[in-house]
């Protein structure tokens, strides 16, 4: 059963198709967000830094713009080497690539975020 | 899906038209800002580390290169947006009559230009 979920999920690609506009609504809002805070950020330091993302709110709507904005780029970085790549293999690997980075990136973010609440 | 099928789209093969332009810078501020999203991953995780490693990023943050990358992702970051809106649109089969495309394009850029000094003088 979860292989067959696994295979719905990479092969649709209608759901990647929707998750990608999906995932761009979501971003629309929360970028005027995050660009008006980064204008902030650069004259904060760490600690606070670290007071902006003790407020749930913040860390929540961080969180949420980081996994919509890496989820974004990974598919559409497939659809581009999709388009672009000929080589079989080579268009495997890339793909596998994307989908590591994007793992390993969304895995730093959440432990940074809940190290972030913890400590605060 | 069809494996080796031929490449789409051509992009040495077709005239530049304004349509195609766009789509192409589309994708060139996407994979742009897919780096963009490593580094701010990478930031907040400095951040998460403590102000030892956070001095890092605030190393980095005073060169003249990380104000240029930020003024180029600013750059980018919009134009993707404010493109990505109109495709949102066309997804739904909103404002694809050629003389419309056209004038949204113009719209895309003159916003683009507008937010992006909006920010930087908000910023200075």
């Amino acid at each position: 059963m979860p292989d067959l979920v696994v295979s719905f999920m990479k092969n649709n690609y209608v759901l990647k198709w929707v998750l990608q506009r999906v995932t761009a609504l979501f971003l629309i809002p929360l970028s005027f967000w995050f660009i008006y805070n980064c204008i902030c950020f650069q004259n904060y330091n760490h600690q606070e830094l670290q007071i902006f993302f003790s407020s749930f709110f913040n860390s929540f709507l961080f969180l949420f713009m980081m996994v919509s904005m890496l989820w974004h780029g990974k598919l559409g970085c497939e659809t581009i080497v999709q388009d672009y790549v000929s080589n079989f293999s080579l268009r495997k690997i890339s793909k596998n690539l994307i989908n590591i980075i994007t793992i390993i990136m969304l895995f730093l973010v959440f432990l940074a975020i809940i190290k972030l609440n913890i400590y605060s | 899906m069809i494996e080796n099928r031929p490449l789409s789209p051509h992009l040495s093969i077709h005239k530049k038209v304004l349509t195609s332009v766009f789509s192409i810078f589309h994708r060139i501020t996407g994979i742009g800002l897919s780096v963009g999203s490593i580094l701010i991953t990478l930031w907040v995780t400095l951040l998460g580390l403590g102000p030892k490693y956070f001095f890092i990023f605030e190393f980095f943050s005073s060169t003249f290169l990380f104000k240029l990358v930020l003024f180029l992702w600013t750059i980018g970051i919009f134009y993707h947006l404010f493109n990505g809106v109109r495709y949102l649109f066309w997804t739904y089969g909103i404002g694809m009559e050629l003389k419309t495309v056209y004038n949204s394009s113009y719209i895309v850029v003159i916003l683009t230009i507008v937010s992006t000094c909006l920010i930087w003088l908000s910023a200075l």
